[in-house]
């Protein structure tokens, strides 16, 4: 059998990797996605014991985490679609504004690169519209 | 209702109630006329003091008045009771009668000052103290009016509190006197513990006197009492602020510091007669420091060219005789009695002689323009007949020539101290000392008395360019003048000269009964009498020869004798010994004190500031940024669960 251990230890990694995200991303939506991660690491650790232990209460667990996990997702999204529309970004770092009094803002050394704009976008086909195909001769 | 008990309450209250009336209805209702409720409740108490006096003539009891309680602890009660016995009400005729002519004289002197409702509201509050303090039958009671006259005399020498020198001898004076006051309240707890846990006169001279070989108490409480005196009549070494007290308007000079509060000593020591007569050592310290001061200021006296230092250092020198008189008490309680009657025959001449000349000198002020310098004025009998035959009379009692009152009084005081020398037991060369002293000291009164006198009203028309118009003074300052002088020149003579009568009287007094001592037979001391008047006309003769008659003869001796000269103009240091060696060191004191109070301040501001310390220290943790806060939690919850598991693990 493959050992208990090895679970739990796949179930933290996962964790940890979440938790670095989380603390490391720039962009809202990655931040999110990241603490999504360490919920799904959880869920791999609550797992792992349902099947060590034998019964499945770890299981039913997992399905009450993914359920609050989903509710979560909406608000969140709500909420940063909110600061979206107040800011136009979705850098986290422009939301310092509950610091204490008198604190100067910390402010990028390097500030991060700006993706570059194309001077010209790619002309696509519009939509809705069959496109021109060679007539084909049948044969029959 | 006119029971003689309840009229003792009226001697102190009506001044006290001139004074809450003019204090509060001055400035506004009475202004100019402000100066009529004190006289008349001065008057009134004089007369009430006369009246009692007169009751008590025949029937030598004290009369006595219960007040209420002030404080009570346990079984120890101080109540603000009067009493009044013979020695009470000498000392208050006295005071309401001087009082109320230098009233009256004030009221012509202080006529155009721009404060003078409070002049008499002031006045008033020590008329009102002063009677308290005589009528005061516990040593607590006499403390706080003690208290009192302090205060108004601090009052009054600050008058014109604008002059900074007039404030800063406004702070000498009390705090001089302080000096003695802690003595003096060492002195009463002594007495109220040793004796019998109370504090009225004459449980603890009962209790003194019942209880044998208890000399090992008295002499130190007696001489803390004496302490008091020193400090408030003026007695080396806390004579210097007596001097500086002539910033003072000069009737305020001649109330309190002539005739009446520097006196409180002296009345002190001879109520507490039956303590001293037990404690022959604190006697011989009080006539010691009694004539040596008498001599002092004699000396210091005959180079003074203000005529109110003058009379300020001769009025100490005569506190000093009166001292000296009560120093000679030794154990003969016959002689005790004697000397003590001496002592305050004196005050009661002094009082008259001393309020006279000071009037005299402030009526010279007034004419002069505010110029006192004798230096600066000479010839002024022409200009002011009334001051210069008033001024001599007081002169001449001062001088003690006889019929003059001054003599009468001067020779009891010198009858005693060589009786104390015949019955000493111990120690006799020093009471023989003390009367050539006192000789000697008479002599050097008289020639500077008469030096001033000479140089102010003989000699070439003198008169200063701030005396607009020298008149002489109107008649309601003149008249107080030849009353006093009336006085001075009388009262020694009919009370004591010829008729024994003070002597008799004030033998009724409980200090004096209580010493159970026949009453002394009265011889003249021919011997005395003679020596005493050879020197008082030896000095008046010396005096007219060197101003009068070869005036350029003392520049020349001045001269001569020129450190003499300058230790005598210079008060022999005094002052600035007392600055170098006390005040100088207590400023350091205090400024050590301050550095000291600055650093428990710091230490209590660091503290005060470490919250705001610790706060900025740890506000950079709130950066408003949510990672960081993220951080801070994951990094505490590994080391909060590294810490846990570590635990569990032993």
């Amino acid at each position: 059998m493959i050992p208990l251990s090895n679970y739990l230890v796949v179930g933290a990694i996962l964790f940890v990797l979440g938790v670095i995200g989380f603390l490391t991303r720039r962009n809202m939506i990655l931040m999110f996605l990241s603490a999504e991660m360490m919920l799904q690491g959880v869920a791999v650790n609550l797992v792992a014991f349902a099947r060590y232990h034998g019964n499945l209460h770890g299981q039913v667990f997992t399905l009450f985490l993914i359920t609050v996990a989903a509710c979560e997702a909406a608000i969140a999204l709500a909420l940063i679609l909110m600061l979206y529309r107040q800011r136009k970004t979705l850098d986290v770092s422009v939301w310092q504004d509950l610091r204490e009094p008198g604190q100067e803002p910390t402010v990028d050394v390097e500030p991060p690169p700006v993706p570059a704009v194309p001077a010209e976008l790619p002309h696509l086909t519009p939509a809705g519209i069959a496109p021109p195909r060679p007539r084909e001769e049948s044969h029959v | 209702m006119f029971e003689p008990s309840t009229m003792l309450w009226l001697v102190p209250s009506l001044p006290l109630a001139a004074a809450i009336l003019t204090a509060f209805l001055g400035p506004t209702l009475l202004k100019r006329f402000s100066h009529l409720p004190t006289i008349l409740a001065t008057a009134a108490s004089c007369a009430v003091a006369v009246l009692l006096l007169a009751g008590m003539v025949g029937s030598s009891g004290p009369l006595a008045a219960k007040g209420y309680t002030w404080f009570q602890a346990g079984q120890f009660a101080v109540t603000m009771s009067l009493q009044a016995d013979t020695l009470t009400l000498v000392m208050l005729v006295t005071v309401t009668f001087v009082g109320t002519f230098i009233a009256i004289f004030s009221a012509g002197y202080m006529h155009d000052d721009p404060g003078y409702p409070r002049y008499f509201a002031v006045m008033s509050l020590f008329l009102f103290s002063m009677t308290g303090l005589v009528l005061a039958d516990n040593f607590l009671t006499l403390y706080a009016f003690w208290e009192g006259v302090g205060l108004c005399s601090y009052l009054l020498i600050g008058f014109w509190f604008q002059k900074p020198s007039a404030a800063a001898a406004a702070r000498k004076g009390f705090l001089v006197t302080r000096l003695g006051d802690a003595g003096m309240i060492l002195g009463i707890m002594l007495l109220w513990s040793q004796f019998g846990h109370r504090t009225d006169f004459v449980s603890i001279f009962h209790e003194a006197r019942s209880r044998g070989d208890v000399e090992y108490l008295l002499t130190p409480a007696c001489l803390l009492l004496f302490c008091g005196a020193v400090g408030k009549s003026a007695q080396f070494p806390l004579h210097v602020w007596l001097p500086d007290a002539m910033e003072g308007p000069t009737p305020a000079s001649a109330l309190i510091h002539a005739a009446t509060m520097v006196t409180a000593g002296v009345y002190l020591v001879a109520r507490c007669t039956p303590l001293f007569v037990l404690a022959p050592a604190a006697q011989l310290v009080v006539g010691c420091i009694g004539g040596f001061t008498a001599l002092l200021a004699a000396l210091i006296a005959l180079t003074q060219n203000d005529l109110k230092r003058v009379l300020a250092y001769s009025t100490i020198s005569q506190l000093g005789y009166m001292f000296l008189a009560l120093g000679a008490g030794v154990r003969h309680e016959g002689l005790a009695i004697f000397a003590a009657t001496a002592a305050i025959f004196h005050l009661f001449t002094h009082a008259f002689f001393k309020a006279l000349l000071f009037l005299a000198a402030g009526s010279v002020m007034h004419a002069m323009g505010g110029v006192i310098d004798v230096r600066k004025i000479g010839g002024l009998r022409k200009i002011l007949p009334i001051t210069h035959w008033t001024f001599l009379c007081g002169a001449l009692a001062l001088a003690g020539l006889i019929p003059f009152a001054g003599f009468w009084s001067k020779d009891e005081v010198l009858e005693s101290v060589l009786q104390a020398g015949e019955h000493a037991d111990a120690n006799r060369a020093v009471y023989f000392l003390l009367f050539a002293v006192g000789i000697l000291t008479a002599a050097l009164t008289a020639f500077y008395t008469f030096r001033v006198y000479f140089r102010t009203f003989w000699g070439a028309e003198k008169v200063p360019h701030e005396a607009h118009h020298p008149h002489e003074s109107p008649n309601v300052m003149a008249i107080p003048l030849i009353v006093l002088a009336v006085g001075a020149a009388l009262v020694g003579v009919v009370f004591e000269g010829a008729t024994h009568w003070f002597s008799h009287f004030l033998s009724g007094a409980t200090s004096f009964t209580m010493l159970n001592a026949p009453e002394p037979e009265h011889h003249t001391n021919w011997l005395l009498i003679l020596g005493s008047t050879v020197a008082a006309a030896g000095g008046i003769g010396l005096a007219a020869y060197f101003y009068y008659l070869r005036p350029l003869l003392p520049i020349l001796l001045a001269h001569t004798i020129r450190p003499a000269y300058e230790l005598s103009r210079n008060k022999f240091h005094i002052d600035e010994i007392y600055i170098l060696a006390v005040v100088h060191p207590l400023t350091i004191f205090a400024a050590m004190c301050r550095l000291f109070d600055g650093i428990v301040d710091g230490v209590v501001d660091l503290v005060g500031a470490l919250p705001r310390i610790v706060a900025k220290a740890l506000q950079p943790i709130q950066n408003g940024l949510v990672q960081f806060y993220a951080l801070v939690m994951m990094v505490f919850l590994t080391a909060f669960l590294t810490i846990f598991i570590l635990w569990f693990r032993q």
